[in-house]
């Protein structure tokens, strides 16, 4: 394993699920702290202010988008955020990841560039190393 | 007087050939014209027995004698159609009959003349038998005809169209009754056709909705076209009208048919993305802490994930029962509709949550005077209604007192129930397209499961009815219903 990573970022409304993500993180020791967004409009105002204050060092190495959140989902949040990611100079990984297998929601999350992959849930913890130590 | 031979040239260029027959000894002789057509005769036997036995078609063997006989004792002229062999085989038709006396004198010699009639007998078989065809399709197909002579002013059916708008065989039309025949909708349309038809002779060919003379409505589709005299005017107008009722019924069936399975088709769809979505996402926490357990290096980490393990099984229970609630909806749709009070449906529906009207002091006013009651599935009704003051209640303005006004009413046999609140409202711009869809929350609310309005806009439509809403935020919501 290499390098720890400073900062990871997850946007859910599934608090068992980011429970355990946290846990699976801890433990693999995958990343220095994290990020927690209950939907997609939380996270998009977390970047903004970030965006105004100019605070790149709080800006995550990796994001893990859910796409079904009340409020703003999945789709919202990357309409959004592309048209904010550019005026950030730090690299940041995103990950969708869902528990849909519908192909159309594959295909569509394929079509932004701005996403690394498309994970369906669950994730085995093997896949959580080798995703955090490709990018660390 | 002419010899034979002249006569016979003359007849022959007319195509008739002859017989003269001897009165007294009843001996006959052939014309050449005859026996060129039907053929020489054998020597060794009576004339007249040949052609009985041998040229006339035997159907008439029997009628001929008599008439003969009758010919030659002197009492009856012979006029007969009949049939004769001639010498390629084939039979070809004749008329027979004998020349008349000018006076009453008594004549030594009859003469019998045959013309050839085939042409004219197979024209009238040709006739008739497209008169027969015609009227056995018109019967198959259920196709009258008619014709209005526009001069006269006057109606002319044939007994199919008669039978089709079930009148009777002696049913004369009455022209100035003609659109009584024509479905209300469509008496329009119908004076239209034949007034155009009538004056710019455009023909027509169109489906409309016909009346018969006792009221009952049918689909047919009726042609005409114009009728010039020789001078070119129009003088009429002639066409046929063909009963395609169960067509035109089976066709509006297939297409209702296709619009419930298309609907049906995406709720399924829609119900299996749930499916899929909403017991995939437990079962997956429940393999991540699957994986966590055999990573667990001490009794308190397992112990800290079987928590976990609660919870999962908790929110499972509660997916797979709000499932359960969507089926059992979409299993009420195979209720029959009955008259169902509205009144009736909201005291019921108040009764059911009265705990949560009592809590939040919520008031409903409502007016059902302009529309007491509807053809519905009262379940239906009961749902619509819980679902929209639910949501009423849950998403009110804080500090205010939810009111909650209720209204049905109906513009042109159309009807309506509006549901108004002074809630928080919602941004309709932001949110309005996802407003039904399934599992969408717009307000940070834990209460909210996000399938209610979308069983109540499946339940609008599964009644063929629409649901839309308007709505401002910190003033209130309005939904509309089309029933």
């Amino acid at each position: 394993m290499g390098q720890k990573m400073e900062l990871a970022c997850i946007i859910d409304d599934d608090k068992i699920y980011v429970n355990l993500v946290r846990k699976i993180i801890e433990i693999k020791k995958l990343s220095e702290n994290l990020l927690i967004f209950k939907n997609g409009l939380e996270a998009l105002e977390y970047f903004k202010i970030i965006l105004t204050n100019m605070s790149e060092e709080k800006l995550p190495d990796i994001i893990f988008l859910d796409l079904n959140m009340p409020v703003m989902d999945g789709w919202e949040f990357l309409g959004e955020f592309i048209k904010i990611k550019n005026n950030f100079d730090k690299k940041i990984t995103l990950y969708v990841v869902s528990s849909s297998i519908d192909p159309r929601d594959l295909e569509r999350a394929k079509s932004f560039n701005l996403v690394t992959d498309y994970l369906i849930k669950p994730i085995e913890l093997k896949k959580f190393e080798k995703i955090f130590d490709r990018v660390a | 007087m002419l010899n034979d031979l002249q006569l016979n040239n003359i007849l022959e260029d007319f195509d008739i050939a002859y017989w003269k027959i001897n009165l007294l000894t009843k001996e006959i002789t052939w014309s050449d014209h005859f026996e060129a057509l039907v053929g020489v005769p054998p020597a060794d036997e009576s004339l007249f027995e040949h052609f009985m036995n041998n040229v006339l078609h035997k159907d008439y063997r029997y009628d001929y004698r008599v008439a003969f006989e009758n010919l030659t004792s002197g009492e009856q002229d012979l006029n007969q159609e009949i049939r004769l062999k001639l010498k390629n085989d084939k039979f070809r038709w004749f008329e027979c009959r004998n020349l008349k006396r000018k006076d009453n004198t008594y004549a030594e010699t009859a003469v019998l003349l045959f013309v050839n009639i085939h042409q004219s007998k197979r024209d009238q078989y040709t006739i008739e038998e497209n008169f027969f065809y015609y009227r056995e399709t018109a019967e198959m197909t259920t196709t009258g005809g008619w014709y209005v002579d526009v001069t006269t002013k006057s109606i002319y059916w044939d007994d199919v169209t008669k039978k089709i708008l079930d009148c009777p065989k002696d049913f004369n039309p009455d022209y100035d009754k003609r659109l009584q025949f024509y479905a209300p909708e469509h008496q329009e349309q119908a004076n239209s056709i034949f007034e155009k038809c009538e004056k710019y002779g455009i023909p027509f060919k169109t489906e409309l909705k016909m009346v018969t003379l006792y009221g009952r409505e049918f689909w047919v589709q009726a042609t005409g076209k114009p009728v010039y005299n020789e001078e070119q005017q129009i003088i009429g107008i002639r066409g046929v009208l063909q009963n395609i009722d169960e067509n035109k019924s089976n066709e509006l069936n297939l297409q209702n048919s296709l619009d419930i399975i298309a609907a049906q088709n995406s709720r399924l769809f829609n119900f299996a993305h749930v499916v899929s979505h909403n017991l995939r996402s437990h079962s997956s926490n429940l393999s991540l802490v699957v994986q966590l357990l055999n990573e667990a290096k001490n009794g308190q980490d397992k112990i800290d994930l079987i928590e976990n393990v609660e919870d999962i099984s908790q929110n499972l229970d509660v997916a797979i029962s709000t499932l359960n609630d969507m089926v059992s909806h979409q299993n009420l749709l195979k209720k029959e509709r009955t008259m169902v009070s509205f009144k009736q449906s909201l005291d019921i529906v108040i009764s059911s949550v009265s705990s949560l009207i009592n809590r939040e002091s919520a008031k409903i006013i409502a007016e059902f005077k302009a529309l007491k009651e509807i053809s519905y599935i009262p379940e239906y009704l009961e749902s619509i209604l819980l679902n929209l003051i639910t949501n009423a209640i849950r998403y009110k303005q804080p500090g205010r007192v939810p009111v909650i006004f209720i209204q049905t009413y109906s513009v042109n046999d159309q009807n309506f129930m509006e549901i108004s609140d002074n809630g928080i409202g919602i941004d309709l711009d932001q949110y309005g397209d996802k407003m039904f869809g399934m599992y969408k929350t717009f307000h940070h609310n834990p209460d909210a499961k996000g399938i209610g309005l979308f069983i109540t806009k499946n339940q609008v439509e599964a009644m063929g009815g629409t649901i839309s809403v308007t709505s401002t935020v910190k003033i209130g919501t309005t939904f509309k219903i089309k029933f």
